[in-house]
């Protein structure tokens, strides 16, 4: 582990991010706005699945096909900021136990999420309007957004532990 | 001015503020709380500008959408404001001289009057804004400012992170 982030931060992009003024508080600010693009879309289909929204006038088909490119688009972005931060600031990031917590976290908030969009597919009430969730696609779909909010207080706490 | 450096102190010298930053969990946890709150604000309002620029949700009824949406959009801006006076507190002299602090607030005052102009008066007609009657110009303008705003302002939230002594980068 040691030698990698010796490795990578002795790498010209390495260096190369980092001298750039103002680059690193840039990349934070996609990074965030990605989270933005995850956490809001995967919460409007959730209030479909759940029955909070109250317009009534969206199947979950609609929340589903409106939301969910927005989330895989985010997390494109998401995976892209935060692998040039990684490379800006390897020692930062590699051996810190938040980070590696994190890099679980988003193991599983991913597989949650993806299955939540499976789940709600076999759904034979997906089209209509006035369609259900099943119990299972609720589950998911709150233990998702729970994960993912772990994934950000993980993230936050990189620049509060020390690494090891 | 005296008074107002005088006022700061005294939220930091405050009992909450201190146990907040002499905690070691207290501000990385609201820091994790202000995070997910302003992701949740600047979503669901760039939610309804991609609506109001005819650019996402086109199908729907703009009014419809407003109703689904609206209410999480000051849920998750209230617990972004409460977490961010939790931060602020604990450095409160910091903070007020901070610059990148100030551009942040001066952006957020900002996005209010240009979301009380749209509300008011630009939206006025919104309850014809469906597939066949699109939104018209002021109400794209007002959007499209709204977008530039909000990323603005987590880009000089982020500046601020970076450089206060209790917040980290």
């Amino acid at each position: 582990m040691l030698a990698l982030v010796r490795w990578l931060s002795e790498t010209s992009a390495s260096s190369a991010i980092r001298e750039v003024d103002g680059l690193i508080p840039l990349l934070q600010t996609i990074h965030i706005l990605a989270i933005a693009m995850v956490m809001s879309s995967l919460l409007m289909i959730d209030l479909r699945v759940l029955q909070v929204t109250i317009s009534q006038t969206q199947s979950i088909a609609d929340a589903a096909h409106r939301f969910e490119s927005w989330i895989w688009t985010g997390l494109v972005l998401l995976a892209a900021s935060g692998v040039t931060l990684i490379i800006a600031e390897p020692q930062r990031t590699l051996p810190n136990s938040s980070f590696q917590t994190k890099i679980v976290l988003i193991a599983l908030a991913a597989a949650t999420t993806y299955a939540l969009r499976i789940s709600l597919r076999r759904n034979a009430e997906f089209f209509s309007v006035s369609g259900k969730a099943t119990r299972a696609a609720k589950l998911l779909a709150v233990s998702a957004f729970i994960l993912w909010c772990a994934v950000a207080a993980a993230g936050r706490f990189i620049a509060y532990t020390q690494p090891t | 001015m005296d008074y107002v450096i005088a006022l700061l102190e005294s939220l930091e010298h405050s009992a909450l503020a201190v146990s907040i930053a002499e905690s070691n969990w207290a501000f990385p946890i609201v820091e994790t709380i202000h995070v997910i709150a302003l992701a949740l604000t600047i979503g669901t309002v760039l939610i309804m500008d991609l609506r109001l620029l005819g650019l996402a949700s086109a199908k729907q009824r703009y009014t419809a959408l407003r109703r689904d949406v609206f209410p999480w959009t000051w849920w998750a801006f209230g617990g972004a404001v409460v977490s961010g006076c939790l931060m602020f507190i604990t450095q409160a002299t910091e903070y007020y001289k901070n610059e990148a602090f100030r551009i942040k607030l001066l952006l957020l005052l900002l996005a209010g009057i240009n979301m009380l102009v749209f509300e008011l008066i630009i939206a006025r007609g919104a309850a014809n804004w469906n597939q066949e009657s699109p939104v018209p110009w002021p109400g794209k303008v007002a959007a499209l400012l709204s977008i530039a705003l909000w990323i603005s302002i987590v880009f000089f939230g982020r500046r601020v992170g970076f450089t206060m002594l209790l917040g980290r980068d």
